[in-house]
């Protein structure tokens, strides 16, 4: 019963919290420099051009009036239509947001995995030159310049080697020849290898280093030294009582990058030529097309939100210490 | 698994080699959209230019009107201020006939919606009237100087595509923006190629259009085709990837104005040519004339010769481009005025502060340190005082950001340096693009700003736009709020004269005006920088704004 009062009264929280970000990002873009039609720098474009436009975007009403329209809107499902592309935002996103999931959430799962399995066993081997292989390159990965380092895997795998293709989601040399769903698919893995590579060992290297002096406060433990006593094996010892224990804060971590995995990376994106939400969002911003950019930070609000409680949930489940 | 993608790959390009009468092109972002009344920005353009096409274009090389839907020069009768223009015998996409009536249509869009930039030129019209399936009559209200340049090359549009629509849309509340929210599923169009696919984010396929009108015609000494069977437009989200692309023979032609960085790497790749082309544009910087102490003639005149515009050339766009002397760049040959004044041509740095002094000093300026000493030595100046005595304030000079616009950005630091030579507190500050337009354009609180039109309409009514007074109004074209009634009356005349040749003499006159009031100074004139593969194609043609034009896509043709 207690765990249900919980959640219910999270999701009140959750839900005023999200009002109230709706607000702010709907007020903060009003009053950001510029409108939607600033960047039209074309001597053709009269200001009765520019007046009317303005007019049929329903920004000549006051700010208050449009955003009861947006609120009344928001509730009823309806996002607006995007003021660049004409289209309405729900479904920008849905074409966008696909994509940026299957690298950004594909990418952090695998590389959460290997990080934690790494620094697992790095802490166990602690001052071995095993530890000191994985700590050094954890480091080197963690601080790895994005921009820089996809440049460079697209410059040698990509070019000089040419085994891979330089961006994109597909070979559209292929796609127009109407191939078979396997050729389809194994365009698509041959398009995905390179920026799931360059995320994967952009973050693995931030888990590992978390897992590991995670694991080493563990390991400190009395029931590790207990279970030692009792000559339990050291497999056992770690990866039943030692691992499990240490895997909470990563999971947090894990839980809350799931959610701003949707968020996408625009650098990423930019440079693999990526058409996920990332880049949308940075293009939204700058170009003040605010239903969308309100639609995607909202989206960002919303899952970050609800993964938060999912966090507090798990963490339930997994230590037991923990009640609600 | 490694192995298997390096399969893949392989396999995948040797797909690829079959399919060489495909001419893949390069672009740095996706169409906004590929409705025609919303889709303005370049990339879009780019793709619907290939379809929708209007009744007059202009020649590649002579940068004239010329005849394109239409069969011949349009028949100016100058008593009834008509124009009548005779049609080609043309067909839309889907095997259909082109008719005078389709034009009428056009025309009733753009009255209906307001459809911002046509509406404000076509309004010229009174009456438009159809003679036979083929013969138009635009009746004017007064003689029109730009109804050939601007009225009669906007593109036409068929009835059958959107005559449904535009019904449903006047009905809305708001016609325009259901207009422009319209996703067109089969474009209808009457030019060289049709929109097959387009799978967003990914790519963009279009056929030869097999009822395009002009297949097999000589136009402007150009046989015209096109001699390719598909385009494949591919995106590419940074420069560098799509050079890569471009050297890996991923794409033949890259449709963007390369950075002159580039340029030592692709010339030394046998497989890729480069073009080198004049561009229509203006980059310019520009006073607040509405105070002091911009609006002192002498003042402006003073920093157009301090500035150093071949250094700006030599150092900023690395020789690729020429530097500016008038609003009307060089390369639009009829127009442009080459006997305006041309400050500090010619001289070399030391002469550029000099002359600056001597103008300044004429015109009643005074320092507390002079830039020369009694030896004739220039000096690090100091308290640069206006002709009343007051002491000059310090000012900014608005620029893009570096990452914006780099030739834009350093230019202000260099010309906030040559400034500060002659004893000016000047201060280049970059300034975020939507702010400063906003700065400039819409709240005019500025001291100086540089700014620029890629890509600037042939015809040189735009003097009118930017310098006409009553355009000096919060998000007006005039940003300087530059007055000067005498050239506000030739820029009313040169709208009503009908000969390009009488109407060049204003035209040129309006130029000499401008140089030497200098409410802008033309600063540059980048050399556009495009980059093809030589493997598969040739045939490109070059024009004024580079060879990225629906001239080459029809002319060039598979090597083999």
């Amino acid at each position: 019963m207690r765990i249900k009062k919980y959640i219910f009264n999270k999701v009140i929280e959750i839900t005023i919290i999200f009002f109230i970000i709706l607000t702010i990002l709907f007020f903060l873009f009003r009053l950001s420099p510029g409108t939607p039609i600033s960047k039209m720098v074309d001597p053709t474009f009269t200001l009765e051009d520019q007046n009317l436009l303005i007019e049929q975007l329903g920004l000549d009403k006051p700010a208050l009036e449009q955003y009861f329209i947006y609120l009344k809107n928001f509730c009823t499902g309806n996002l607006g239509f995007s003021f660049h592309y004409g289209e309405p935002v729900s479904k920008i996103i849905l074409e966008r947001l696909p994509w940026t999931i299957l690298l950004f959430t594909t990418s952090t799962i695998l590389a959460a995995f290997v990080g934690v399995m790494l620094g697992k066993i790095a802490a166990w081997k602690k001052g071995s030159a095993i530890d000191n292989f994985l700590s050094i390159s954890a480091l080197i990965s963690h601080t790895l310049f994005i921009p820089w380092f996809a440049l460079l895997i697209l410059w040698f795998l990509g070019f000089k080697v040419g085994w891979f293709p330089l961006g994109g989601t597909l070979s559209p040399e292929i796609w127009i020849t109407e191939p078979s769903l396997f050729v389809k698919l194994l365009d698509l893995i041959h398009h995905m290898f390179l920026p799931l590579m360059t995320l994967f060992f952009i973050h693995v290297g931030s888990y590992l280093l978390l897992m590991r002096s995670s694991m080493l406060g563990v390991l400190k433990e009395d029931y590790i030294i207990t279970a030692k006593a009792k000559g339990l094996t050291e497999k056992s010892i770690r990866n039943k009582h030692a691992a499990k224990n240490a895997a909470l804060p990563v999971i947090t971590s894990v839980g809350l990058s799931l959610a701003f995995s949707i968020n996408g990376g625009a650098l990423t994106e930019q440079i693999f030529t990526w058409p996920g939400i990332g880049r949308e969002l940075i293009f939204a911003v700058s170009n003040n097309d605010y239903p969308l950019a309100q639609a995607c930070f909202l989206l960002i609000a919303g899952v970050v939100l609800v993964a938060n409680l999912i966090v507090d949930l798990l963490y339930a489940y997994m230590d037991p210490r923990i009640t609600y | 698994m490694f192995l298997v993608f390096i399969l893949a790959g392989m396999l995948f390009s040797c797909q690829k080699k079959e399919k060489v009468n495909i001419l893949k092109i390069g672009l740095p972002e996706e169409p906004k959209s590929l409705n025609v009344w919303l889709g303005t920005d370049t990339n879009s353009r780019k793709i619907l230019s290939q379809i929708y096409q209007p009744l007059f274009t202009r020649d590649p090389k002579t940068l004239e009107i010329i005849p394109w839907l239409a069969k011949e020069n349009p028949v100016f009768d100058k008593e009834k201020l008509t124009y009548t223009v005779k049609l080609r015998e043309a067909k839309w996409s889907d095997g259909s006939e082109f008719t005078s009536e389709d034009v009428l249509f056009t025309k009733k869009i753009f009255f209906d919606f307001k459809i911002p930039r046509h509406y404000s030129q076509w309004k010229a019209i009174k009456k438009l009237v159809t003679i036979d399936k083929h013969t138009l009559v635009f009746y004017l209200e007064k003689p029109s100087a730009i109804f050939l340049s601007r009225v009669l090359t906007a593109p036409i549009v068929s009835k059958k595509e959107w005559g449904k629509i535009a019904a449903d849309a006047l009905k809305s509340e708001k016609p325009l923006r259901y207009l422009q929210n319209h996703s067109p599923e089969k474009h209808l169009g009457t030019g060289p190629f049709t929109l097959f696919e387009y799978r967003k984010g990914a790519y963009l396929h279009m056929k030869r259009n097999p009822h395009f009108f002009g297949t097999g015609k000589t136009i402007a000494n150009h046989l015209l085709g096109p001699y390719v069977d598909s385009l494949l437009f591919k995106i590419y989200g940074t420069n560098d990837i799509a050079m890569l692309a471009l050297k890996k023979g991923d794409i033949d032609m890259y449709w963007w104005d390369i950075q002159p960085g580039y340029i030592k790497d692709l010339k030394n790749d046998s497989n890729i040519q480069l073009f080198f082309n004049k561009k229509s544009a203006l980059y310019y910087m520009g006073f607040n004339l509405r105070k002091p102490p911009f609006n002192d003639k002498a003042l402006r005149q003073a920093i157009a010769t301090a500035i150093d515009k071949e250094f700006i050339l030599t150092r900023i766009l690395q020789n690729y481009g020429t530097p500016m002397h008038s609003i009307v760049p060089s390369g639009n040959i009829f127009w442009s005025n080459p006997n305006v004044r041309k400050y500090g041509e010619g001289l070399i740095p030391y002469s550029h502060i000099k002359e600056a002094y001597k103008i300044l000093k004429d015109a009643g300026y005074t320092w507390e340190i002079e830039p020369w000493d009694v030896a004739g030595n220039i000096v690090e100046a100091k308290g640069l005082k206006l002709p009343s005595g007051i002491l000059m304030d310090k000012f900014v000079i608005l620029t893009p950001p570096a990452d914006y616009d780099p030739k834009r950005a350093f230019s202000g630091v260099m010309i906030q340096e040559w400034l500060r030579k002659l004893g000016m507190q000047a201060f280049a500050r970059p300034m975020a693009f939507n702010s400063l337009l906003e700065t400039v354009k819409g709240k005019h609180n500025f001291d100086a700003f540089i700014l620029g039109y890629g890509g600037l309409n042939l015809d040189p009514d735009y003097l009118r736009t930017f310098f006409l007074s009553e355009n000096d109004k919060p998000n007006g074209w005039n940003m300087s709020g530059y007055k000067n009634p005498f050239f506000d009356k030739l820029a009313q005349q040169q709208k009503s004269i009908v000969d390009d040749k009488e109407r060049r003499k204003v035209i040129w006159e309006m130029q000499k005006i401008l140089m030497e009031d200098v409410p802008y100074i033309p600063l540059y004139n980048p050399h556009i920088i495009e980059a093809v593969s030589k493997k598969e194609f040739k045939g490109w043609v070059e024009q004024v704004n580079g060879i990225g034009s629906i001239w080459s896509l029809c002319v060039v043709k598979p090597k083999n």
